[in-house]
């Protein structure tokens, strides 16, 4: 190892760990201990990041507060060190570490609201996509709708809360006090993706949520419907699915439609 | 609106230099997503914006969207924070191609990153770290500009980088490895003055002698930024006005590399975008008191 790399070695641990040997290596300035100097490093790393964890998720530092916020942060911080160039996708592990770290895993609600704003954030600056029309589905002959295949657009993410966290999201984004976290008895459904160029979410009940899913997976429109017929009545699920699609087309959740086998772009 | 035709700077002054050398631009802005809205629906006079490349090496959506709206209207510079060039560890070719790509997007009228490294073994600290300025440090870095200039087709333009440590094994000064580091490697500098003040302050040189060891020749941008005074230290925090001993330096630099690209740089406590205009036409006023007209290249 040259000289350098061992140098840079033992400056980055410095910074990570505390170890001090990279100190034999500074000196003092003329006003100031090397002490004091290596803490502006020390103290930029973790400040930095936290930062960059408070801009991605506001809400959940206006719910938790400055202090808890930060104490939270440096945790996620020491658990999860930067592997990416980019802050922009530091905090992308917050939802998993709320889930399994143990101060935090009891409080779901905290996860929940990370995974939100998550979603929002990835569907912010996913990869463009041009967007199914109505005009588009027009084109297709009635007999040819039970072939249709769907693609989604790339900003849409699909999510499963088990607690009150959009009520919670939308009172912290109101400026108002939030309800006080509770666990659904059933999940609470979400498809969160972007209108133009802003994030929205909208929530499914299980049925559209189930006709989502497998439409995403390739599941052709006909047999989304025999799908659909399982879960209410069955003589209504074609229109159901026709309904459900609508809103998907009007929302600018497609990407792209294809007939027949072919998955189209 | 590209205000540089009403300036009393000749339009065909900023023709590129057979050599290379970039162009000059004028007197700008860092781009920030705060002042999106101003620039698009104002027009404001700023003949250029740099804007930080790693903010725009992301799939999609608003910022790219932004990006290639004032790029319709302004020339742009790519400045990055994550190169680390002087980094030991192999580079990042993944980062390389992304940066590539947004360049071929963006055609920015140069590259710049910063001389320093950000992280070793695989980690990242998202901070610009000092190293050595030793003989073995400017062969590796030397050679990582050559690779990076290879990789992207152009030449680099390098900045240097405010410090609050030093080496016990540095064999030269930090001007004297930029000087030796543009010299050898072809990359042009990009002169922060601010960066100049709080290093010098930090470690207790003359900053005019900084300046005076810098070739006139190899200098292609300012950058112009606040920082924090901590009473035996300084921190280049970029989120006050620009000081006026930095204002100073500034004139001392115009007298040396004559005119330069320049732009004011705020990351945090942003203000209103005429707020900072004031700084923006105050680097345009300064150089215009101190320089002689611009005599167009070739004449």
């Amino acid at each position: 190892m040259s000289d350098l790399a061992r140098q840079q070695s033992e400056f980055q641990r410095a910074i990570l760990t505390g170890d001090d040997t990279i100190l034999a290596e500074i000196p003092d300035s003329t006003r100031e201990k090397r002490e004091t100097l290596f803490g502006v490093y020390r103290y930029a790393y973790s400040s930095r990041l936290v930062e960059a964890m408070r801009n991605d998720h506001k809400l959940l530092h206006v719910y938790l507060g400055d202090e808890m916020f930060n104490e939270m942060g440096h945790a996620y911080v020491a658990a999860y060190p930067s592997h990416h160039p980019n802050l922009r996708w530091f905090s992308g592990h917050l939802p998993d570490f709320l889930k399994s770290a143990e101060a935090y895993s009891k409080y779901p609600i905290l996860a929940d609201l990370a995974a939100l704003e998550k979603a929002l954030n990835d569907a912010f600056d996913a990869v463009e996509a041009p967007v199914v029309t109505v005009a588009d589905m027009a084109a297709f002959a009635p007999q040819a709708w039970a072939a249709l295949t769907f693609k989604p657009h790339p900003s849409a993410r699909r999510l499963d809360l088990s607690t009150n966290a959009t009520a919670v999201w939308f009172a912290l984004k109101a400026d108002e006090d939030p309800p006080e976290p509770a666990v659904l008895e059933e999940p609470n459904r979400l498809l969160a993706w972007r209108q133009d160029v802003t994030p929205v979410f909208h929530q499914l009940s299980a049925e559209e949520a189930m006709m989502w899913d497998e439409a995403s997976s390739g599941i052709p429109f006909g047999v989304l419907c025999s799908m659909l017929a399982t879960y209410d009545d069955p003589d209504g699920a074609a229109a159901r699915g026709a309904g459900y699609l609508h809103q998907w087309v009007t929302a600018g959740l497609l990407q792209s439609v294809a007939s027949g086998e072919r998955s189209g772009e | 609106m590209n205000v540089a035709s009403q300036m009393p700077v000749p339009v065909t002054a900023r023709s590129a230099d057979p050599a290379g050398k970039p162009e000059f631009l004028g007197f700008g802005l860092g781009l920030r997503a705060q002042h999106y809205d101003e620039i698009l629906n104002g027009s404001p006079a700023i003949d250029w914006f740099e804007v930080i490349s790693d903010n725009y090496m992301i799939p999609g959506g608003q910022p790219l969207r932004m990006l290639e709206r004032i790029r319709e209207r302004y020339p742009l510079v790519m400045h990055g924070v994550s190169l680390s060039i002087a980094s030991t560890a192999p580079p990042d070719f993944a980062y390389l191609g992304n940066l590539r790509d947004l360049a071929r997007r963006v055609e920015p009228k140069w590259i710049s990153d910063h001389l320093c490294w950000t992280g070793v073994h695989g980690k990242n600290l998202h901070d610009l770290l000092p190293f050595p300025y030793s003989r073995e440090a400017l062969d590796h870095v030397v050679s990582r500009v050559q690779l990076v200039q290879d990789f992207l087709g152009r030449a680099l333009v390098l900045e240097n980088v405010s410090t609050y440590v030093q080496f016990t094994n540095s064999e030269m000064t930090e001007w004297e490895f930029l000087s030796e580091l543009s010299r050898r490697s072809g990359c042009w500098l990009l002169f922060d003055v601010n960066n100049v003040y709080v290093s010098a302050f930090n470690h207790g040189y003359d900053a005019l002698t900084f300046l005076e060891g810098i070739p006139a020749d190899r200098v292609v941008q300012f950058h112009m930024a606040g920082h924090s005074h901590m009473g035996t230290h300084i921190v280049d925090t970029h989120d006050h006005p620009v000081c006026e001993d930095v204002w100073e330096l500034y004139a001392a630099a115009l007298k040396r590399f004559g005119w330069v690209s320049t732009i004011i740089e705020r990351d945090d406590h942003i203000p209103p975008l005429d707020e900072i205009m004031v700084e923006v036409e105050r680097t345009r006023a300064v150089a215009h008191q101190i320089l002689p007209p611009l005599v167009p290249r070739g004449r």
